[in-house]
């Protein structure tokens, strides 16, 4: 039995598990390890209290980086996001106070994600603009627009049933944890298993190879561009409903915090790879990190020295992988 | 120059002229005299050398961009870049104890030695430009951020200060150097067997590495380019506000790129001229000045930015669509 | 082999920098300026005299003279957006309507970045305005340009945030450094104890302010209430959510040894609040810092927090406007140790060419219902 004959009849029925490449399972093992060494130097980082607050206050992140990732192995990329999270954050919570009912609140900023990102997929796919450029442009119109039509005002007096972010089912599953949880299974479990999904990796991987099996890159384009808005919406309402005030301004670095999550989660811009499961891990282990920095006393000036640094060690593990995949399998 | 026999019988509107470039120039005259018109103040002399000033620090490194995206890459650490060799600068003087010369030219060195490590990971260990530079925007920044541990560096000697603020015949003094720097890229481009095999890796890579192109070793000097000027900007910028801080140049690698991508150079590669930069740049500092001066606030004016970035883009595009079918 | 070599490579260079970041930070403050402290006395004698110094602020050059006449101001702060610069702006309009021939406009970055700033007031001076009104993101950097205006005969008065003497003709002062440093130690410390411990939650180390405040709460603390012990100061820039995230990291660190948390923002504070609510340590954990009223209102109402610590920053940016108004109308002269400012009335002049505002205001539940700022 040939080498080649194998590898044909094994790949077909290729399961999610196996798409879990050493990526993700490196990130789980970082987390846990880093969790591990932290707590000898300090035992409170372990308390629950202590893990379930770095969960909580960024479960926001992994939602969106769910997004993004699905933009990146499509072969784009968005800087765009962090305005839109603020805008939408800011439009949540206006309708909430204005008195509309608590689910329109919540369900419009997501609608108007949805919409606003879709945009832009339509003007990527079908105008032939270059992503960077249309999010780079979209970024500055969504920045000066929020400070133009909110006047920097904040929101406060926000009614207690807005606080999406502090339900918590059943009195002990935290919303963001769930919301967060489930987007990344259901999202991971579509893209693998639907004809929609594998398309994402398709047009990233090789777009004419996609054309020519009948997906459409553009449509699909189109349709990743809203998704990353229906997540970005999702996220927005988790940012939005975590305190009592909203502040209506553009979160700051907020598109490099996520897109550093889908990078080091294994997503590649040379398309095609990566999973959000690994986004998910990866938004988990940043977070864990900036936790981290301070329960050690780091000096705070190094963090983002830290971020860069873990960014291009995936970067290189990756491209390291990458080299040894082809060279294997030309033996 | 197009053989007669190739160029199609009736041609209404000359090649140069539907250039991306040279519409651009049209809008921006346009532009400049209604602007003008609405406010006395903005076409002054005064005014516009101003502007020339403030413009210096982004345009010094969109020249390098302009070669890097030509070859198809990005850099996005530009903006840190500066900022990390604003903190050398000051730091070496101040704690390090090197005379001030010495410092400015570490600072620039150093500048270069970024874009060097930015290149040597994008050509020998293959990592894509865009995350090479997102994660270097990142480590560049934290290095300045932890070497500075926000200390400012002041009270330079005045002479210092030439640079910066000074004037040479009546020209602000950067002035000058982003001049004598746009016509070397200029001439660099265009005219040199470097400019050439610029295009040529942004076309088809593969094709020019066949083609015995050096094509590793040019990227590897246009990401050095990409940093050593940024160090340049570093000190035309510590010299105009008398300061060094962490935080400067955060953001800059945006308003290079805006101004590349205005120009008429392609995002793709391939494509694009150091005249069309220059244009792209001037035309976004003038429409910021002017629209403030017409008393346009400062987010609407970012509005405006951004629209009129995604617009000339869509142009360009729609342009380079009817070129391709009626050529 | 040498993809082998350079993931070695990178991997060293990301432990050198996790080691060299082995500095790390302790409760050392040196106020990131290396300008000198000099806390107040410990006892509630006041602010002590303030030193008389000759006036040592700049003069603009060819002012026109627009006594009694109409003059259109521009007010650049920091950054637009924030709940504080919304506040002196509404104070600055304020006193334009009272004084009926003042026009301002606020105008400014978008983020607290000094070049933007800079760019901002420059179009302004080309554009021709009357006057100058700065609270500045670097006392040096922003001097240049203001020089400028000053050289073209453009008033320059600074409120918040100062530059460098020479470079404005006036600064409203809200309260001296030492004072507010004292103000906020001394109501952690009656809130608190006089041996617990305390950590401070900052926007960034490198904004002039925040640096000679904490140095001087430093230098104060040391010296009045010795056995407080300071835990640690983090950084949170102008972000709610970063700010909430940092105090509740720094909550779960220390536990019970955490007994205060000083906010040192508009921003920092709530967001402390909110994190001290979501812990249920309201009562445990005090919380003191300066904020606006609005932003405050939900904790001081809950009892969560006793005293919000603030100068009213509207107050603030309506004796700006009046300071200028003073200048042009040549009430205000170089060398005058008062100035008239509508309903606040007499200010006096310290340390040369600072108007100070007066004593810290302290906002409580009995009176923050009063405020909409």
């Amino acid at each position: 039995m040939s080498a080649i004959a194998m590898e044909t009849r094994a790949a077909p029925r290729a399961s999610l598990l196996r798409r879990l490449s050493s990526q993700e399972v490196l990130l789980a093992i970082a987390i846990v390890v880093l969790a591990l060494v932290v707590g000898a130097i300090n035992p409170r980082f372990l308390a629950t209290r202590n893990l379930s607050d770095i969960l909580l206050g960024n479960a926001y992140v992994a939602v969106a980086a769910i997004g993004m990732s699905m933009v990146i192995i499509s072969g784009n990329i968005d800087i765009s996001v962090g305005a839109l999270i603020g805008v939408l954050a800011t439009i949540s919570g206006s309708m909430a106070v204005a008195g509309y009912s608590i689910a329109l609140a919540w369900l419009v900023p997501v609608l108007v994600g949805i919409a606003v990102m879709a945009l832009q997929g339509a003007v990527i796919a079908y105008l032939r603009i270059p992503a960077i450029v249309v999010t780079l442009g979209m970024l500055s119109i969504l920045k000066g627009g929020l400070i133009s039509v909110t006047g920097g005002k904040w929101i406060t007096d926000l009614p207690d049933s807005f606080h999406l972010a502090d339900i918590e089912l059943f009195d002990i599953l935290p919303m963001p944890v769930l919301i967060m949880v489930g987007a990344t299974i259901l999202a991971a479990l579509w893209m693998r298993y639907t004809a929609q999904g594998r398309a994402i990796y398709a047009t990233g991987g090789n777009p004419e190879a996609a054309r020519l099996c009948g997906i459409s890159p553009q449509v699909t384009v189109v349709m990743v561009f809203a998704l990353h808005g229906l997540f970005a919406g999702i996220a927005a309402l988790l940012f939005a409903t975590q305190l009592k005030v909203i502040q209506s301004t553009v979160p700051p670095n907020l598109e490099l915090t996520i897109i550093t999550a889908a990078v080091v989660g294994g997503v590649s811009i040379l398309g095609g790879v990566g999973t959000v499961i690994g986004s998910t891990l990866a938004a988990i282990l940043i977070a864990e990190i900036a936790s981290a920095l301070v329960f050690v006393s780091i000096s705070p000036y190094w963090i983002r020295a830290v971020q860069g640094g873990l960014i291009l060690l995936t970067e290189v593990a990756d491209i390291v992988r990458r080299q040894r995949r082809v060279a294997g399998d030309s033996r | 120059m197009t053989s007669l026999a190739a160029a199609p019988p009736e041609r209404r509107v000359p090649r140069w002229l539907a250039r991306h470039e040279t519409l651009l120039a049209a809008v921006l005259i346009v532009a400049l005299a209604i602007l003008g018109a609405l406010n006395n103040r903005f076409l002054t002399l005064d005014n516009l050398l101003n502007q020339g000033r403030l413009m210096t620090e982004v345009g010094l490194i969109a020249l390098p961009m302009t070669f890097v995206i030509i070859t198809g890459g990005i850099d996005l650490s530009v903006g840190s870049v500066v900022g990390l060799c604003a903190i050398a600068l000051g730091y070496s003087w101040k704690n390090l104890g090197f005379p001030l010369p010495a410092a400015i030219a570490f600072a620039i060195a150093l500048g270069a030695i970024c874009g060097f490590i930015n290149g040597f990971f994008i050509t020998r260990v293959k990592v894509p430009p865009l995350i090479m530079t997102i994660a270097t925007l990142a480590l560049y920044r934290g290095f300045a951020e932890g070497i500075s541990q926000a200390h400012s560096v002041r009270g330079y000697p005045e002479w210092f200060y030439f640079m910066g603020q000074g004037e040479l015949f009546g020209v602000p003094t950067q002035l000058w150097l982003l001049v004598a720097a746009i016509i070397i890229a200029g001439v660099a481009l265009d005219r040199t067997t470097f400019g050439r095999s610029l295009y040529a890796i942004g076309a088809n890579e593969t094709a020019a590495r066949f083609s015995g192109l050096p094509v590793d070793r040019i990227k590897l000097l246009v990401y050095t380019l990409s940093g050593l000027m940024a160090g340049v900007s570093a000190y035309v910028l510590v010299s105009r506000v008398t300061t060094t801080r962490s935080d400067m140049g955060i953001g800059y690698e945006l308003d290079v790129i805006a101004a590349v991508v205005l120009g008429g150079t392609s995002i793709f590669g391939g494509s694009g001229t150091i005249w069309g930069t220059v244009v792209g740049l001037v035309m976004i500092q003038l429409l910021k000045d002017g629209l403030a001066l017409t008393g346009v606030k400062g987010d609407a004016t970012i509005v405006v930015i951004g629209t009129v970035l995604i617009a000339s883009t869509l142009l360009a595009s729609s342009l380079q669509k009817r070129r391709d079918v009626g050529g | 082999m040498m993809k082998l070599l350079m993931t070695t490579v990178a991997a060293a260079a990301l432990a050198l920098t996790f080691g060299a970041s082995g500095a790390r930070a302790g409760d050392k403050w040196d106020g990131a300026d290396d300008l000198p402290t000099n806390p107040l006395a410990c006892d509630s004698s006041g602010g002590g005299t303030v030193a008389a110094k000759p006036y040592d602020g700049g003069q603009p050059t060819g002012a026109p003279d627009k006594a009694g006449k109409e003059i259109t101001l521009v007010d650049v702060p920091k950054l637009i957006g924030i709940g504080y610069f919304n506040a002196t702006s509404k104070g600055m309009q304020d006193a334009a309507k009272e004084l009926g021939n003042v026009k301002v406009t606020t105008d400014g970055p978008t983020e607290a970045k000094i070049d933007e700033q800079i760019k901002f007031i420059d179009n302004y001076v080309t554009r021709g305005v009357d006057g100058v009104l700065f609270a500045a993101n670097d006392p040096v950097a922003i001097a240049p340009v203001l020089k400028k205006a000053l050289s073209k005969g453009i008033h320059v008065v600074g409120y918040d945030a100062n530059s460098t003497p020479d470079a404005r003709q006036w600064f409203v002062n809200q309260a001296e450094f030492n004072g507010i440093g004292k103000a906020l130690i001394d109501s952690l410390a009656k809130e608190i104890g006089e041996d617990k411990g305390f950590a401070i939650v900052t926007s960034t180390f490198t904004t002039p302010n925040q640096a000679r405040w904490i140095a001087e709460m430093s230098a104060y603390a040391a010296k009045c209430h010795p056995k407080l012990k300071w835990l640690e100061t983090v950084e949170a820039q102008e972000d709610n959510v970063l700010s909430f995230n940092q105090a509740t990291t720094l909550i779960n660190k220390y536990g019970d040894k955490l007994a205060g948390l000083v906010g040192m923002t508009s921003v920092a504070t709530p967001a402390s609040a909110e994190a001290v609510t979501k812990a249920k340590l309201c009562g445990k954990v005090a919380v003191v810092g300066l904020a606006t009223p609005n932003a405050m209102k939900p904790y001081v109402n809950a009892d969560c927090v006793k005293s919000v610590v603030l100068w009213n920053p509207v107050d603030l940016g309506y004796a700006a406007t009046y300071v200028v108004r003073a200048v042009v109308d040549g009430k205000l002269k170089p060398g005058d140790t008062s100035v008239e400012a509508g309903k606040l009335g007499k200010l006096t002049v310290v340390n040369g060419s600072e108007i100070l505002l007066g004593a810290p205001f302290i906002f409580t539940k009995a009176n923050v219902k009063d405020f909409d700022f």
